[in-house]
């Protein structure tokens, strides 16, 4: 196949098998650019030089349903609060662009939207800080249209460790545990992005239902905490779950993880903090980078990721989230959301079927959120809502 | 279509009453008690014209009982669903109001934890409690036999100070705010920033409450609402001085903007017995007039009530007096239910024309009053 028919045939692919994707921080960059004045980046229109993301590209992408990230940052005290505008940012989105966008809740709301060519739009919650050790809290997020919550962001919570935070309760404490089963109870899908391996496995254990990591590779090809370990990518076919690729460059591509913690350890000898962002400490970055070019990811790079996730986890239990608007780098070929037909060219010409197309692109996704549904159904009939809280269960 | 029709022509159906309320006294002989017989007639009205509670304080009454069971009935509450049957109660406001030094941002948090709560405990008794968002579905709960819950009033300390939260615990179901104890509506008023929540809960159709409003909060209300306003638990200031009381120029302009005033039966804001209660509601109907006058429990929020008016089964005592000081069906049938459900159509006609006209909101406080 050339290179401009396995494009077509991409093409063609995502016109009946669009893409569902696990996480986009759409509205975190519309609250840190414009206070959520949805006028002043209308996504009706051309917003390439504020964001990753807008209606055309979303279409050329060839996306189908979207994730929308709530993600509040976790250092801050008013985490419920700023979450709770996360989720009116989705609703005014879903609200103002009707022939665009359409509000998904269920898998079946999820295959209305394709029929109709509209972009079902659902919500997940970045980081169990955002229910502030409230199983109450937990549950007005889902009553609110939130349908996955994952369980850290990149510090640990009370009841769960993060992947790059120093171990805590050793991966899912008593409370965790009951967080995932009022999780399956509600029918919101446990996302294991961003946790520790330790809290990976607690979680697969605990779990009623499938789960799924919203945007992680695979640690074997590039070993970097936030990626997947294959003995939990080996347990995800029993469980039913899936784990999305994401593109992040630094932690897809070994020479971008090996720039990076150079970088940050050229910050620390400068006396800075890894992560500041004054003058001075970009002045010392930026130095950094010009003596080191900053190593670039390709397509393929997220490619041999796939490739490596199918092989261990099964063409089941793969799928793909991109983390746009959440990484200031993408890589090369998929710099934004309308690159996904790229990545399916690149999978095409390594042989790749349409039928593991189709399941990679939609069909798992949607088969996992009606799978969490099912459990949900099964588990209300014989449990009421739970109020555990963090002290009864964890002391 | 149906609960329309009912609430428009509220006369036509005391044509639908007379062989009840015909049971007349002088034909009940030496051994009939007047009282029972004015009870009887209550009862009567009550079955076609269920009370619409303004302030129930059960969700945080509940909150520390560690099992309860309302179908069947609990001794620990002034609430439950036998008594709700017993009074005749067919849709209660139930408040999401928190205690004192809940506040901030545990504000917000709390007040999810509460809507939460409300949603599992009308879960839980499906054949007695119905969760209602409108005029309409108030009216189906009460057609199918269940008291109708609607959320609210919240404290206005549950926005945490952004309409985006408004908006989101609107989505929950939140159909009434109390616009008091916050910076934006303070003893000095609504800021710019408060006028904002305002129009924009006038746009979502979420009805302010000024009970425990400053006054200049109110007067500016009234002025800037496009939709009637509640006062949730305020009764004649003329009887009796407490501050949620409302003096007669007030009353008067409630009457003028056709708010609703809902007089609270309790004895520190209206006295010790029905009678005081009935002189309260005498008072608002002759200053603000009939249709801005109704009834708010305030049973499980800590008060202590009027002889007779003990807990949610005794409202038969209230109208009973009513009847016997001459109020007729229509202006009952208006005290009961009929103002709340005109406050809720109106609420919602106002919100479906100003979103028309306004897009969401996007002030911020920091911008409006910093």
């Amino acid at each position: 196949m050339t290179a401009e028919d396995s494009s077509a045939t991409a093409r063609e692919l995502l016109r009946e098998f669009p893409v569902v994707d696990g996480h986009n921080d759409l509205p975190w960059a519309l609250r840190e650019q414009v206070r959520y004045d949805l006028d002043a980046r209308d996504i009706a229109t051309d917003q390439s030089a504020h964001l990753h993301t807008d209606l055309a590209r979303l279409r050329a992408g060839g996306v189908g349903a979207q994730y929308w990230s709530v993600y509040v940052r976790s250092d801050l005290p008013d985490a419920v609060p700023a979450t709770l505008e996360q989720i009116d940012c989705v609703r005014q989105l879903i609200a103002r662009y009707p022939s665009a966008l359409r509000a998904a809740r269920t898998a079946a709301d999820m295959e209305a939207a394709r029929a109709e060519g509209r972009i079902a739009s659902l919500m997940g919650a970045e980081g169990g800080h955002s229910i502030a050790n409230s199983l109450a809290t937990l549950r007005a997020l889902y009553a609110l249209g939130v349908r996955y919550m994952t369980l850290t962001h990149n510090d640990n919570v009370d009841w769960a460790d993060s992947a790059t935070d120093e171990p805590g309760v050793g991966g899912l404490s008593a409370f965790g545990r009951a967080v995932v089963r009022e999780m399956n109870r509600e029918g919101m899908l446990v996302d294991l992005s961003h946790v520790a391996a330790t809290t990976m496995r607690d979680a697969l254990d605990a779990s009623l239902a499938p789960v799924i990591f919203s945007h992680s590779s695979a640690r074997a090809v590039c070993d970097h905490p936030r990626n997947v370990p294959d003995d939990v990518l080996e347990r995800l076919p029993s469980n039913g779950g899936m784990a999305m690729v994401t593109f992040v460059p630094k932690f897809v591509l070994q020479a971008a993880v090996d720039w990076t913690a150079a970088a940050d350890e050229n910050m620390r000898e400068h006396g800075f903090h890894h992560l500041a962002t004054t003058p001075e400490a970009m002045k010392v970055h930026r130095a950094f980078e010009e003596r080191t070019p900053r190593p670039v990811a390709t397509v393929s790079t997220v490619a041999d990721h796939l490739d490596h996730m199918r092989e261990v986890a099964g063409v089941d239990h793969i799928g793909i989230g991109g983390d746009y608007d959440g990484t200031a780098f993408t890589p090369d070929g998929l710099n934004d959301v309308s690159g996904y037909p790229n990545l399916i060219a690149e999978l095409l010409d390594r042989g790749w079927s349409r039928p593991d197309l189709a399941k990679l692109t939609w069909q798992n996704a949607v088969r996992v959120l009606g799978a969490a549904e099912d459990v949900a159904r099964d588990v209300r009939s014989t449990r009421g809502p739970s109020n555990a809280t963090l002290s009864e269960l964890d002391g | 279509m149906a609960d329309l029709q009912d609430e428009l022509h509220p006369p036509a159906e005391v044509g639908g009453l007379p062989q009840l309320l015909g049971a007349v006294p002088e034909l009940c002989a030496s051994g009939s008690d007047p009282d029972a017989d004015l009870l009887e007639r209550a009862r009567a009205l009550l079955a076609a014209h269920p009370v619409a509670d303004g302030y129930s304080g059960l969700p945080w009454a509940l909150r520390h009982l560690p099992w309860f069971d309302l179908e069947v009935g609990e001794s620990a509450v002034d609430t439950d669903v036998p008594r709700l049957r017993e009074g005749h109660v067919g849709a209660l406001m139930w408040s999401l109001h928190l205690p004192e030094g809940l506040d901030g941002d545990r504000a917000v948090g709390a007040t999810l934890e509460q809507l939460d709560l409300v949603k599992t405990v009308v879960r839980n008794h499906p054949e007695g409690l119905r969760l209602a968002r409108t005029a309409g579905q108030t009216t189906d709960a009460r057609n199918c036999g269940r008291a109708a819950v609607l959320l609210g009033p919240a404290g206005a300390a549950a926005l945490g100070d952004s309409l985006g939260i408004l908006r989101s615990l609107h989505a929950l179901g939140l159909r009434a705010l109390t616009l008091s104890g916050v910076s934006w509506a303070s003893a000095a008023g609504l800021t710019r920033f408060g006028e904002e929540v305002l129009r924009e809960m006038n746009r979502l159709g979420v009805l302010a409450d000024l009970s425990g409003a400053s006054d200049a909060t109110v007067r500016r209300t009234l002025a800037v609402s496009k939709a009637p306003v509640l006062f949730s638990r305020s009764a004649a200031r003329a009887l009796r001085p407490h501050p949620a009381n409302l003096p007669d120029d007030l009353l008067a302009e409630l009457g003028a903007a056709k708010g609703l005033c809902m007089v609270p039966l309790t004895a520190e804001q209206t006295g010790p017995t029905v009678r005081d209660v009935a002189d309260h509601l005498d008072h608002v109907r002759a200053v603000a007039g009939a249709e801005c006058v109704g009834l708010s429990g305030t049973y499980d929020a800590g008060t202590a009530h009027p002889q007779e008016l003990g807990d949610a089964s005794c409202y038969p005592h209230l109208v009973a007096e009513l009847l016997r000081r001459g109020w007729d069906e229509a202006g009952l049938a208006l005290l009961t239910w009929g103002n709340v459900q005109r406050l809720l159509r109106e609420s919602d006609f106002t919100a479906k024309a100003a979103q028309q006209r306004r897009p969401p909101s996007t002030a911020k406080i920091a911008e409006l009053d910093g």
